[in-house]
């Protein structure tokens, strides 16, 4: 029929160990591809201009992608035509990592002097630019930002839960939601901007609320184990799979207009969600059965 | 169920709560002047300007620069500084000029501030050729406490608040509106000046900010063993009292600035314009020098200091360099001898060209920047306005493919319209409330509001169907007090989880992480609104949808 219907998944056939093991496997895995990364290029993650400082410019000319790669002293790291409607000979040119403050500012004036003007529009339609050591405060505030939100989370979830367990287990699967898209954007070499930044941060708000609905309708409601387990499972997968599909779209059509900030918080989000979806019924939910049976007697 | 007025209110009080908001956010939305109209919201934020861009549009909206065009360039003040030296008074000034003699330092790159409030002064080096071991082995000499430890990187609040005064003047100047400039404070304690410009390019933008603008006027004239020296004599801000448009002379043909030099006698009845016209008297300037200065090649454009006859002339210098050589005319130097000049102490400073003659008024005006800014260490970020357009529609596009998905989904999931549609009405409702708060304290929206908004629609969205899938929970909602219940419940996970987004999000709204910042805003806001006023009455609107069957 086509109609979107939450699985009922029958937990009683598997073991704790068993769920947990898929979600810890996809972490040790993420785990260890961000150290593999940080062992071979130094960081974790490709760095962005906005971390790592560079430029990036937003061209409108007639010459091909190939002249725009050969136009510029420095190699770009990417050339992007944008697709949009009614949008034709622009580009979005990425350069990272250049250690020369002058020859990040040299860019804009070799775009102009090498390149075709499409008509009456401006060569450079879009300028950015930052210094590496402007590049390196903003890597260091990010990097705080992080911290501070994550501790605020951690410390927000055991003031709500009191206990120990359930507490943790949000913690842990927080954890894991913001690794595992980490790992992704090291895979698909995304680098980290400012907009993959402010998508983790909404990650710790989003994953916590599925933990949060889980572990409420848990402990907090009377009622089954599993009786509770399936109706918080219908309600936050609903959410979940709802939040995904809209920055599916989200993150698509940003990209395919060229909009930087926007397609990287979709997409980080989407592959994000997903893995909050494994780690809250999976990771948590049994850590949160082991709890409801066997730890609070002890 | 009651009938009467007060009961109607008691149980849909949440929805009455909803309409009214959005109500107001229409008004400041599309009432041209919105609620505001005396703009006493608006009262730090450069009213005129602010004024002439809330008709351009069809609604109350502002935009920044990344959906308007413009440019912002970020970047700190070149220097350094000592904070709490401990100084006698008189020895002010005398700390002050050791600092230049002692570091060899060019004219204004160096100051020492006496802060009234908590009694102690500073000192300040604009500059990077000095090493903090020098710079404190000069302050060491008035205050031995102070050691290489205690040189800080940076300036002073007062120096920053100068020079974003100066530069504010300077993009007034220029003649363009809606300019800002603000500080911008780094985890490390360091601060960065940020102007922001509609409408300006990169390159001008920086040519603007990076022209100290530190004017002097120079007698450059023989000394009594006949040997050309050089002696200020005017210095910019301080000495010039009024300073008049760049003109031209259609008469004599030549650029220039008319100035009123400052006449103000101080309490020994001296002031700038008597000590200009005695030093001019003093120097020749009035007597032998009048007409004799030709150092000047106004064709070329150089200036030739190495001449057989000796020169009168009078140098306008600016950051060192100099601008223009003039030599004194008859009757300024005629009523200089009489000492009648002081009394109406106005000229003309020439200038080479027009473009000089608009840069030396800009310069005067502003006065200097109290430190250069360091554009090593700086960030850029601009946008043509036809691009900022295209932006425009794009997140108008993608707002509505996120809240068309959105929608989607949800029929998809409870296929009853009477519980979808009023979750698409109430999560777009929101957006409406934000935008119209947003045109309210004329927040300007750039690409991380649009972000912002969508993340807003994602968790509201969420909460929504929290609050759906509670009330609905085993059955009929059969009374009020059935509802109030289920409501409470849903209410308690929703509440949670609005404080992790708002502490998650926290960080970001303080930080200066640049384009991040106005998206952590909208989204706290976003939170705000919802969890206290439209997904309340989201289970309102349920509770009614289904027991009015």
């Amino acid at each position: 029929m086509g109609y979107f219907d939450v699985p009922d998944i029958s937990y009683t056939r598997y073991t704790n160990r068993q769920l947990a093991a898929v979600p810890l496997a996809v972490l040790a895995v993420a785990l260890l591809i961000l150290s593999g990364s940080f062992l071979v290029t130094g960081t974790p993650v490709p760095l962005g201009m906005d971390f790592a400082g560079g430029a990036e410019l937003t061209v409108q000319t007639t010459s091909s992608q190939a002249e725009i790669e050969e136009a510029f002293s420095v190699e770009p790291d990417s050339v992007q035509g944008i697709q949009a409607p009614g949008v034709e000979n622009q580009y979005t040119v990425q350069f990272a990592g250049i250690e020369d403050q002058d020859a990040i500012q040299e860019l804009s004036s070799q775009a102009e002097t090498e390149l075709t003007q499409d008509g009456d529009n401006e060569i450079v339609q879009q300028e950015s630019t930052a210094s590496p050591s402007f590049a390196a405060q903003t890597q260091q505030t990010a990097l705080l930002g992080l911290g501070v939100a994550f501790a605020g989370m951690s410390v927000l979830a055991f003031l709500l839960f009191r206990t120990f367990v359930p507490s943790i287990a949000i913690v842990a699967s927080a954890f894991s939601d913001l690794m595992i898209p980490l790992a992704f954007m090291s895979i698909a070499d995304i680098p980290l901007s400012l907009g993959t930044v402010a998508a983790l941060l909404m990650l710790i708000g989003y994953s916590v609320d599925s933990d949060i609905l889980l572990n409420t309708h848990i402990l907090r409601r009377g009622g089954d184990f599993y009786e509770s387990t399936h109706r918080a499972t219908r309600t936050g997968v609903t959410m979940t799979v709802t939040s995904m599909a809209a920055m599916l779209v989200m993150g698509i059509a940003a990209s395919l207009f060229g909009v930087e900030l926007l397609a990287s918080i979709g997409i980080i989000l989407f592959v994000g969600l997903a893995a909050d979806l494994m780690n809250t019924y999976l990771l948590n939910l049994s850590l949160l059965r082991w709890y409801k049976f066997h730890g609070v007697r002890s | 169920m009651s009938a009467s007025p007060v009961g109607f209110v008691k149980e849909y009080w949440r929805i009455l709560l909803l309409v009214s908001f959005i109500a107001f956010a229409l008004v400041a939305l599309f009432i041209p002047g919105g609620i505001m109209a005396d703009d006493s919201l608006a009262g730090d934020l450069e009213e005129d300007e602010e004024n002439q861009t809330v008709d351009e549009g069809m609604s109350n909206i502002e935009y920044g620069i990344g959906l308007d065009g413009g440019t912002r360039v970020s970047a700190p003040p070149t220097g350094m500084m000592i904070d709490t030296i401990d100084l006698e008074p008189e020895q002010h000034s005398e700390l002050e000029s050791s600092l230049y003699t002692e570091l060899d330092l060019e004219t204004a790159d160096a100051t020492v501030r006496y802060h009234e409030s908590d009694d102690r002064y500073t000192a300040e080096v604009f500059t990077d050729d000095v090493n903090a071991a020098d710079f404190a082995a000069v302050v060491a000499e008035y205050d031995s406490e102070v050691s290489e430890g205690d040189v800080e990187n940076g300036v002073t609040q007062e120096t920053r608040d100068q020079m974003m005064r100066t530069i504010e003047l300077r993009v007034n100047e220029a003649g363009l509106s809606g300019g800002q400039v603000y500080q911008e404070a780094t985890v490390e304690g360091s601060y960065y000046i940020v102007t922001e410009v509609p409408g300006m390019s990169p390159e001008e933008l920086r040519e603007l900010l990076a022209d100290r603008g530190d004017v002097q006027v120079v007698a450059y004239y023989p000394d009594e063993d006949g040997n050309q020296t050089n002696q200020t004599v005017l210095h910019g801000e301080d000495d010039f009292s009024r300073i008049g448009v760049a003109s031209y002379n259609d008469e004599h043909g030549y650029n220039y600035v008319p100035v009123n030099v400052d006449n103000t006698e101080d309490a020994d009845g001296n002031s700038a314009a008597t000590e200009y016209q005695a030093a001019m008297n003093e120097y020749g300037f009035t007597s032998e020098g009048v007409q004799q200065c030709g150092i000047q090649d106004l064709v070329a454009g150089e200036f030739n200091f190495d001449h057989d006859q000796p020169q009168w002339c009078l140098l306008t210098v600016v950051d060192g360099e100099v601008v223009d050589a003039h030599s004194m005319g008859d009757n300024l130097g005629n009523s200089m001898a009489s000492g009648e000049w002081a009394n109406d102490p106005t000229f003309d400073m020439i200038t080479p060209t027009q473009q000089d003659a608009h840069q030396l008024a800009v310069n005067l005006e502003s006065g200097a920047l109290t430190a250069p800014l360091d554009f090593d260490r700086q960030q850029t970020f601009s946008v043509e306005p036809a691009l900022a357009d295209q932006f425009k529609i794009y997140s108008l596009l993608i707002g509505i493919l996120s809240v068309l998905t959105v929608s989607g989904m949800v029929f998809l999931r409870y296929r009853n319209p009477r519980v979808a549609a009023p979750m698409v009405l109430t999560a777009m409702s929101e957006v409406l409330i934000l935008l119209g708060f947003a045109a309210l304290i004329r927040m300007p929206l750039d690409l991380s509001h649009v972000a912002g908004f969508i993340a807003v629609v994602g968790t509201g969205v969420d909460d929504l169907v929290i609050i759906a899938d509670e009330v609905m929970d085993d059955g009929e909602v059969s009374s009020q007090r059935v509802f109030e219940s289920r409501f409470r419940k849903a209410f308690w996970v929703i509440g949670a989880a609005a404080a992790t987004t708002i502490i998650a999000m926290s960080p970001l709204a303080v930080m200066s992480l640049g384009d991040l910042r106005g998206f952590a805003i909208i989204t706290i806001l976003g939170v705000l609104i919802g969890v206290l006023v439209t997904r309340p009455a989201y289970g309102n609107i349920l509770q009614r949808l289904l027991t009015d069957k």
